[in-house]
């Protein structure tokens, strides 16, 4: 078993709007081991970003605020962290990268700017030279050709896919041991999708380091995922590997998740099936389980206790469900 | 990029003819004129000095000028000629830097005109200087403090200097600081005594003294947009996504700010910048009124008033070629800060 490297435990992020305190995670546990890929899935508004934002410390001030918790990376409460220690996790040991390359990226300063930068603020012993040649050097290891001319360009000079290879590149300057992954590939086209989630893959095993890939695409995740966890509601539904999420989903919302993929062979034309209903704002979630008004399955008792993440079958499948033993059968 | 400039300064020539020609006309369409100030002036003298000298018994004939008199002056003004024609023989003088006479001081309108250049671009450099050095770092810790007790109050303050026009912002300090406390003089670009001065510090000493009261009434009016341009531009950069992967790298959030958000909440104030150039100029003539300086505001306000044609169009070439100018200082401005933008 390979070691831990990041342990959350009962994290909540709350969010204070003007209609009130919103509870944006509750309770929220889960590992990551060194090496692994560790898939997190849900819906829009579910809290996965969220959950990135809270381990990174990134979460819009003074609005988001982790309330309980903690987010244990190698024995360092990064919760409770001072903020120059934080300053030193962040892009060094902890890297991310973002949903959006059109922006996250500042469009008024060059690309070789924006690589030396991380490189200077991790390594203030480096030497400009050295610094502008392992900055090249990560370019050419993302994938961009003729890098020493990219570095002189600016962001918008660069397509959408080369942005995020930008991003991974500097996301990787420094080797960190985690890489937060948020929805890299949901803004770019198909094609472009597969090479950034090959060149992930490929970089994973070059470096070692452990990757949480944020999606809500289920293909994305079967890609290259070991892991997964289902969010809904700021809550872990259920967490799997990622073969017995697939062949053995358990929550009713993960089901309906699945079935709600067109299948090549299913008859065309039939009608798509769906999880009937929306997903309550933040404020209106009812008491007990959170999924229980779109649930196929509901019954008095789901409406009253909010079920706990229980072990089923294999030590690594959890589900939030009191029925999920029935549902195997059904 | 370099082509685009030019085409913006071979530009300059069509709209500044445009520009003329239009207020030329207007001054030969409006009623009363240069000539009929005359007529009205030599008859009033000629009332103060009849009643006088009613023994002489020339009266009545004297009172007004006679028609080879006027049509002397309308010849020399250029009012016997068709409009476009007079406003070509203009325009002919102007490129050879001959803004004509001053028809109330029969002086040369670029002397006058030079003469008063000096104390608005004085007051115009100045409160713009001021503006920039209040705004941009008020701006930034309003942004910063967003929603603090800093920010409410400072937001109370600039509406306040915003909301109350400059002139009756003049006349309070005036009254408060001039007239009551007698901490500052009256008006006045120097005072009485300048010539004496021994030491240029001195005289610029006692330039300031005069110009404390007349800048602040300047700069009270004038820093509230500009603050408020550089809050709003930065709040929407704190929250941009470059910022956040700025703070991803592990740059501390105050850096995060200095180094990627204020560059990007320039360009907004940059593609400001060059329209302060005619306002530099300009002045306003309801404080120069006020506080007795003889600037261009107040120059271009009186001749309009006495129908001085000559001062109102060289007053009109000297803004308009600065506002030119001023368009094309700010897309050079904006290019600097973004590298977004390609004029082609």
């Amino acid at each position: 078993m390979s070691e831990v490297l990041l342990k959350v435990k009962h994290l909540a992020t709350e969010f204070d709007t003007e209609q009130g305190i919103a509870r944006a995670l509750d309770d929220i546990s889960f590992e990551v081991k060194a090496g692994e890929t560790l898939g997190i899935v849900g819906e829009s508004g579910c809290g996965k970003s969220v959950t990135s934002l809270s381990i990174m410390r990134l979460l819009p001030k003074p609005a988001g605020n982790i309330v309980n918790g903690e987010v244990n990376f190698k024995g360092q409460d990064l919760v409770n962290l001072p903020a120059d220690d934080m300053h030193n996790i962040r892009g060094n040991r902890i890297a991310m990268i973002f949903q959006e390359p059109m922006t996250a990226l500042n469009p008024v300063y060059r690309i070789s700017r924006q690589l030396n930068e991380t490189l200077a603020l991790h390594n203030p012993g480096m030497s400009k030279d050295d610094i502008q040649q392992a900055s090249i050097d990560m370019l050419k290891r993302v994938g961009i050709p003729a890098p020493e001319r990219r570095m002189k360009e600016y962001p918008h000079q660069l397509s959408g896919g080369m942005r995020q290879r930008v991003m991974i590149a500097i996301a990787l300057l420094c080797n960190p041991e985690i890489l937060i992954a948020d929805e890299p590939t949901t803004a770019l086209d198909v094609t472009i999708q597969a090479q950034i989630l090959k060149l992930l893959k490929d970089l994973q095993k070059e470096t070692g380091m452990s990757i949480i890939f944020i999606t809500h695409d289920l293909g994305v995740i079967a890609e290259v995922c070991d892991r997964v966890l289902v969010m809904y509601g700021g809550r872990i539904i259920e967490q799997a590997d990622i073969f017995t999420l697939f062949d053995k989903p358990s929550h009713p919302y993960t089901r309906g998740l699945l079935n709600a993929i067109p299948r090549l062979e299913k008859p065309a034309k039939e009608t798509l099936s769906t999880i009937p209903g929306m997903v309550p704002s933040l404020f209106d979630f009812p008491p007990g389980c959170r999924f229980q008004n779109r649930c196929e399955y509901v019954q008095t008792r789901c409406e009253q206790e909010t079920p706990d993440l229980e072990m089923h079958g294999n030590d690594t499948h959890q589900v939030r469900c009191f029925r999920f033993k029935e549902l195997v059968n059904l | 990029m370099t082509q685009y400039f030019i085409r913006r300064l071979l530009l300059i020539v069509p709209t500044f003819i445009g520009i003329t020609i239009l207020v030329f006309v207007i001054t030969r369409f409006v009623p009363g004129g240069p000539i009929e100030r005359m007529i009205a002036e030599a008859q009033q003298a000629s009332m103060q000095s009849g009643g006088m000298t009613q023994s002489s018994g020339n009266g009545i004939g004297a009172a007004t000028l006679d028609q080879d008199q006027i049509k002397q002056l309308e010849e020399y003004y250029g009012f016997d000629k068709p409009v476009l024609v007079s406003y070509w023989d203009w325009l002919v003088k102007v490129v050879h830097f001959d803004l004509g006479v001053s028809t109330r001081y029969s002086d040369p309108v670029w002397d006058t005109i030079k003469e008063r250049l000096p104390i608005s671009a004085f007051y115009g450099i100045l409160t713009m200087l001021i503006t920039y050095f209040i705004s941009i770092p008020l701006g930034y810790m309003k942004a910063v403090r967003h929603n603090s007790h800093f920010d409410h109050v400072s937001s109370i303050v600039v509406f306040i200097g915003y909301a109350i026009p400059s002139y009756v912002v003049g006349i309070i300090l005036l009254v408060v600081f001039a007239s009551n406390l007698e901490w500052f003089p009256m008006g006045g670009f120097y005072g009485d005594e300048f010539e004496d001065m021994d030491s240029k510090l001195e005289q610029v000493a006692d330039v300031f003294y005069h110009a404390a009261l007349p800048l602040l009434a300047y700069v009270a009016g004038s820093f509230a947009v500009m603050t408020f341009m550089m809050k709003n531009s930065l709040m929407d950069n704190l929250a941009a996504d470059y910022v956040r992967t700025a703070i991803a790298k592990g740059i501390p959030f105050k850096k995060a700010i200095t180094r990627h958000a204020m560059r990007n909440s320039l360009i907004p104030i940059a593609t400001h910048f060059g329209n302060n150039i005619s306002v530099i100029i300009g002045g306003s003539f309801l404080i120069e009124k006020i506080f007795n300086i003889d600037g261009l505001g107040l120059l271009g306000y009186e001749s309009i008033v006495e129908r001085d044609y000559p001062i109102v169009l060289g007053v009109l070439v000297i803004s308009a070629i600065l506002q030119l100018f001023g368009n094309i200082l700010s897309d050079i401005c904006v290019a600097a800060v973004d590298p977004r933008v390609q004029f082609r």
